[in-house]
């Protein structure tokens, strides 16, 4: 058990290539956190760093108490679970899981007890003695697990563990690994590209983009408050609709404005946030799911109404999605509640949940302006 | 810091490899070079004889492209090229060997091939018992009802003897064939495939010696297969007239002339109007090269047989007295003392075959004079004729001994041994790759036969045939010493390029700088050859 | 293997089935004109010396005469059996050495980063192009040099590093994924060991085809032993069927056997392994 902490770190190939930049972050002990961004953001990278598989240009990491800059991997304390399970074709499961153990010279029957207690609690009990190329996908990853949790580490790495797994063998592992998680607390840090995997495990996710973090923080404060537009349209499945415009003053209030048909009046508290951008452009930002067809409760006027052209309806159950155009061509999607008579191909005027509406300056990281991050 | 530590733990990795190959492979390349620059010869300068090596520059090069040693250096680099005819057939056959290796011929179903295999166990031995019963010739008679053979050549053995040997070795061949027709079902092309994989495994020293032996003009498994035919030939032409045969001859070539001609014409034109490309016209082009070889050999053949057939023995001609000459000529030449040779000459008995002349005269000549000498005696008996065997008329080959076909006879063992082996492999793994779709889309297409081969199979299987051909070239340029060696000794004019180095390195003089040159021309050739076969090839391969 | 489907989804008629045993049948008659000369070389290895030209005519000698085998081994000069296990002693060092070197340095060029990588892999794989011959003559001298000319060492040595053994592992070396590395190094392994008991293992096929491709190589290998060996208690098998040659020039029964019998160990090789070695030869060329 240990804290593990990433002081400025750096990663640069070739002298001029940076895959890292300035990555601080303290993990906590017995934390669990999730690195996740598109590929080629330094996700990956950082977590070799970690390992040890990759050397770190500039800054530390330390792992409990100890600078680990030049500890080689095997003396760091530390087990990772690869995308390709990297399981030694030659070696029966037991021996896979044996390895680790017998190279720090563990006696015999302890080896054995530690084995045998793991497969138990993963359920591979069965397996011990088969080798990689007879097991299924699921059996793999389980046994990719057992490796990594024998040994007992300080910290766990994983990378992109669940990608070579089907959608739904990999939403019973991700509660699997969860629940693991949560009897071990060990600390974990995990690197995914899917948010979905992001969201459901992490204590704290860190958003990377372009080598850089995005932001740090719990699921739901990065669900609520993204600290930019990346990360706004990062997280969330449907993606968050944007609308790019400009706030205008009239009437005595601040209004977002496409310069089209949209005219949405921002509430007081938001436009008094947002006044200093005054007449400069903005991208309004708002989830599916702030968007009604009626005008009731929170989703009660005035001037939050915007009418767009519908084009596809993709019913989901309770819900439906509908496919819209903006009058400026964007693309948007709407959730909302399902109804069978929907008018597909119509204009149909949406109301949206002004206090769930999000403004952004400009741009493709464009800081958020309604919850501007410390 | 980081990147001396791993400097350090790959030296640890790679040194015990490193070393040697330095100093066994990098380091003589090096050396080589220097060496061929020099005068370096064993017997002027080693260890106790301590003259200095002398820096000659390119000299050595000169003597052997056009000095002193160029006649011997030219000769033996046409003996290559000679032997490499047969890479161009092997490869073509190794191609067709690959392609139907790779067809189904045995029942897909596998209780359909164990009762086919199981059949065709049953009918071999059935076969085998049968021959057996029906060409043995049953108990050995009493001494007293023993009759000697009639035949020629088996006055030694009586009657039964022959018959039962001759039962025998028929059961022998029923049993083989059935045998491998049974296997041949139940292990499919695998089977096959070992088989013809078998005798490039196992070339080598026992391999030429086998050959060798196959080889031998009398007595011999390859003439004795040959000798039916062409006596069939030798009466056929007997009771024709000459004209007949020149008519044939003419008509064989014509047919393939005319037929390589129309082949051409499309091919220029489908290039032409881009409805195959440059891989498919090189393919054409290698048939038509192949055919138009072919018909002129036939036709040249047969236009030769009347003339062939008729000729007398072809020992007659030339009487001791004429060898005798030519000896005294050639030895004068070749620096030979006159009055051995002479008194040798003398000594040779009328009425013997060239071949048995030299041989009298052998011990006392030098190989390359032996081998002049045995061009000569051939020129003034018949140079056309198909075979030197002192049989009348058409007969035989005499192939490792004489000059004008031992190499040929090289050629055919190094196709024997080479068409079923890696390149026939290569082949195999090439047509696997192919995708099946490939063929699906071919056949929607209306194609099938020779078009799909040429604009699917062919186009494929480009980059290997590239590769094998580039391999092909540089062995062959280095290939023959062992053949020859084992086989002709390097009599018969079968000298390459590998065994003059290894003469000149390694025997009389032990002239090293010299055979460097050689060793480094060579390589010369060999870097040509692949950047040619790369030209041409990446366009194959691209295409 | 090999059965390519080159007439997809069609149904078997007869005229197909017709083609098929044509097919068979042409099949057979090649296997038998690659399987009659050894059949022959029997033949001839039973038959006494008069007897060898009358094969052509009875196919089968008068009595089968196994005695040619023994009397191959049991002669006063030429010490036949010595010549077997030369041969066998040489290829298998030669053998030995390069597996290991080869294999150790193909590791390093594979799975380690250090500078300078690249440009010494080069310089291995500019000496394949350059043809043996080029070898044999300053090889010749450095051998006579250091002392190894005409000795079980100068056979040997000389011959176990080479750049071709070094290519085919590192190209099968190369095939390993690299995290089964980094998770050995995670799990507490150093290079020695990810090397013995990671990357060993796992290029095993690699490496039987490479010492398959060294012993066969070697036991068939005439120019080198030629030109170093001058003493007869050294020849390998080649040489000493050709000396064999030489000297029972007309004793083609004897010769036959004992040519016959230096076939057998490629043969059994070749069945016991055929599946290493047809990857390999096909593995050789894909990736050359």
């Amino acid at each position: 058990m240990a804290e593990v902490k990433l002081d400025h770190v750096r990663k640069v190939y070739d002298g001029t290539v940076v895959a890292v930049e300035d990555f601080h972050l303290t993990i906590k002990d017995g934390e669990f956190v999730v690195l996740v961004g598109p590929s080629g953001c330094g996700k990956s990278t950082t977590l070799r760093m970690v390992a040890g598989l990759e050397e770190i240009s500039d800054g530390t990491i330390s792992i409990g108490d100890r600078v680990v800059n030049d500890v080689l991997p095997k003396d760091r304390d530390i087990a990772m679970v690869f995308q390709n399970y990297a399981l030694y074709p030659h070696m029966t499961v037991y021996k896979n899981m044996a390895f680790g153990l017998m190279l720090r010279k563990l006696p015999r029957d302890q080896i054995h007890t530690r084995v045998e207690q793991t497969a138990a609690m993963l359920g591979i009990e069965h397996l011990l003695k088969r080798r990689p190329k007879a097991l299924s996908g699921g059996q793999r990853q389980r046994v990719a697990l057992g490796r990594a949790i024998v040994r007992e580490p300080k910290v766990f790495l994983f990378d992109e563990p669940l990608s070579n797994l089907d959608a739904k063998l990999r939403v019973t592992t991700r509660t699997e690994i969860k629940n693991l998680h949560q009897r071990l607390k060990t600390t974990t840090i995990y690197v995914t590209h899917d948010q979905e995997e992001a969201m459901t495990l992490g204590d704290r996710i860190v958003v990377m983009s372009e080598g850089k973090v995005q932001q740090v923080d719990t699921p739901l404060n990065i669900y609520r408050r993204p600290a930019n537009r990346f990360v706004a349209a990062f997280l969330g499945s449907p993606p968050m609709n944007f609308i790019q415009g400009k706030l205008e003053e009239s009437e005595g209030g601040l209004h977002f404005m496409d310069g089209q048909y949209i005219d949405l009046t921002l509430p007081g508290e938001m436009a008094s946030r947002v006044a200093s951008h005054k007449g400069k452009a903005v991208t309004l930002g708002f989830r599916p799911t702030a968007m009604s067809e009626t005008a009731e409760g929170k989703f009660a006027g005035p001037g939050n109404s915007l009418t767009l052209q519908t084009s596809v309806v993709e019913p989901l159950g309770e819900r439906i999605d509908v496919s819209c155009t903006s009058s400026t061509g964007g693309h948007l999607v709407a959730r909302i509640e399902a109804r069978d008579d929907f008018p597909v191909g119509d204009r149909v005027t949406f109301h949206l949940d002004m206090s769930h509406v999000h403004l952004f300056a400009d741009g493709e990281f464009g800081p958020n302006l309604v919850h501007p991050s410390a | 810091m980081k990147s001396r530590r791993a400097l350090l733990i790959a030296l640890a990795f790679l040194l015990p490899n490193l070393i040697g190959f330095l100093v066994f492979t990098f380091g003589p390349i090096l050396y080589s070079l220097w060496i061929s620059l020099t005068d370096w010869a064993l017997t002027r300068q080693n260890d106790f004889n301590e003259e200095p090596v002398n820096f000659i520059g390119v000299e050595n090069y000169q003597r052997l492209l056009v000095g002193d040693e160029s006649v011997l250096f030219w000769d033996y680099f046409w003996n290559t090229v000679f032997l490499m005819l047969g890479i161009p057939i092997g490869i073509a056959g190794s191609l067709v060997l690959a392609m139907m290796l790779s067809t189904r011929t045995t029942p897909r179903r596998l209780s359909r091939r164990i009762s086919l295999s199981t059949l065709i166990l049953v009918v071999t031995i059935l076969a085998s018992f049968g021959t057996w019963v029906v060409t043995n010739p049953g108990p050995r008679p009493t001494d007293s009802a023993e009759v000697l053979s009639s035949e020629e050549g088996l006055g030694t053995l009586t009657e039964w003897q022959v018959d039962r040997m001759r039962s025998n070795g028929t059961v022998l061949l029923v049993a083989t064939l059935g045998g491998m027709a049974f296997m041949g079902i139940a292990a499919g092309s695998v089977f096959f495939r070992t088989v013809y994989y078998l005798p490039s495994l196992l070339a080598g020293v026992a391999m030429y010696l086998l050959w060798k032996a196959l080889f031998r003009p009398r007595g011999g498994l390859i003439n004795a297969m040959l000798g039916p035919p062409l006596e069939w030939l030798q009466s056929a032409v007997e009771s024709t007239p000459p004209w007949l045969w020149y008519a044939l001859g003419i008509t064989i070539a014509g047919i393939a002339a005319l037929l390589c001609l129309s082949m051409v014409l499309t091919g220029v034109r489908k290039l032409a109007s881009g409805e195959s490309g440059i891989t498919a016209f090189v393919g054409r082009l290698g048939v038509v090269v192949t055919l138009l070889a072919t018909g002129a050999g036939l036709g040249y053949t047969t236009v030769q047989l009347p003339a062939q057939a008729l000729l007398p023995n072809g020992v007659s001609n030339l009487t001791a007295d004429d060898i005798a000459s030519v000896v005294l000529e050639m030895g004068g030449e070749a620096g030979v003392s006159g009055e051995l040779l002479a008194s040798l000459a003398g000594q040779i008995q009328p009425d013997v075959t060239p071949e048995d002349a030299i041989a009298q005269l052998a011990p006392a000549v030098t190989l390359d004079t032996e081998s002049r000498l045995r061009e000569v005696v051939y020129s003034r008996t018949s140079a056309t004729k198909i075979g030197y065997t002192a049989g009348e008329g058409l007969s035989p080959p005499e192939w490792l001994i004489s000059s004008r076909w031992a190499k040929t006879a090289i050629v055919i063992m190094g196709v024997w041994l080479g068409i079923g082996g890696s390149n026939m492999l290569l082949y195999l793994a090439g047509l696997s790759n192919i995708p099946p779709e490939l063929y699906e889309a071919a056949a929607i297409d209306g194609a099938s036969g020779w078009s799909r081969f040429i604009n699917v199979t062919w186009p494929q299987l480009a980059p290997t045939t590239f590769f094998i051909v580039i391999m092909s070239t540089i062995g062959g340029l280095q290939g023959g010493f062992e053949q020859a060696m084992v086989m002709t000794e390097g009599k018969a004019d079968t000298i390459t390029l590998t065994y003059y180095l290894y003469n000149v390195a390694f025997e009389d003089e032990f002239q090293l700088g010299l055979a460097s040159a050689i060793a480094w021309i060579m390589f010369a050739m060999i870097f040509v050859m692949t950047a040619l076969n790369f030209r041409v090839g990446s366009q194959m391969v691209n295409d | 293997m090999g059965n390519a489907n080159t007439s997809p989804g069609r149904r078997e008629g007869p005229l197909l089935i017709a083609g098929r045993i044509a097919l068979f049948v042409v099949a057979l008659v090649v296997g038998l004109s690659f399987f009659v000369p050894f059949m022959w070389q029997v033949l001839m290895s039973i038959s006494e010396v008069a007897d060898v030209d009358l094969l052509t005519k009875t196919v089968t000698p008068p009595e089968a005469n196994w005695e040619n085998y023994p009397r191959v081994f049991n002669h006063e000069q030429i010490e036949f059996g010595r010549y077997f296990f030369n041969s066998f002693f040489v290829a298998g060092w030669v053998t030995i050495i390069q597996v290991i070197t080869c294999s150790m340095a193909a590791y390093a060029f594979s799975r380690l980063q250090w500078p300078g990588r690249d440009k010494v892999f080069l310089g291995y794989l500019g000496t394949l192009m350059v043809p043996g011959v080029v070898l044999m003559v300053p090889t010749y001298a450095i051998v006579r040099y250091m002392g190894m000319f005409n000795d079980y060492t100068g056979l040997i040595i000389p011959v176990s590093f080479t750049a071709y053994g070094t290519f085919l592992l590192r190209q099968f070396m190369l095939t390993i994924p690299t995290s089964l590395d980094e998770a050995a190094s995670i799990d507490g392994a150093g290079h020695w060991r990810i090397y013995s008991q990671i990357i060993l293992p796992l290029a095993r096929p690699g490496i039987i085809v490479m010492a398959i491709f060294a012993f066969l190589f070697n036991y068939n290998a005439f120019f080198w032993p030629l030109i170093i060996v001058k003493d007869e208690n050294l020849r390998t098998l080649p040489i000493g069927l050709l000396a064999f040659n030489t000297s029972y020039g007309q004793e083609t029964p004897l010769i036959m056997a004992a040519s016959l019998m230096a076939m057998i160990p490629p043969v059994i090789i070749f069945l016991v392994l055929q599946k290493y070695l047809v990857k390999g030869i096909q593995l050789g060329a894909v990736k050359g």
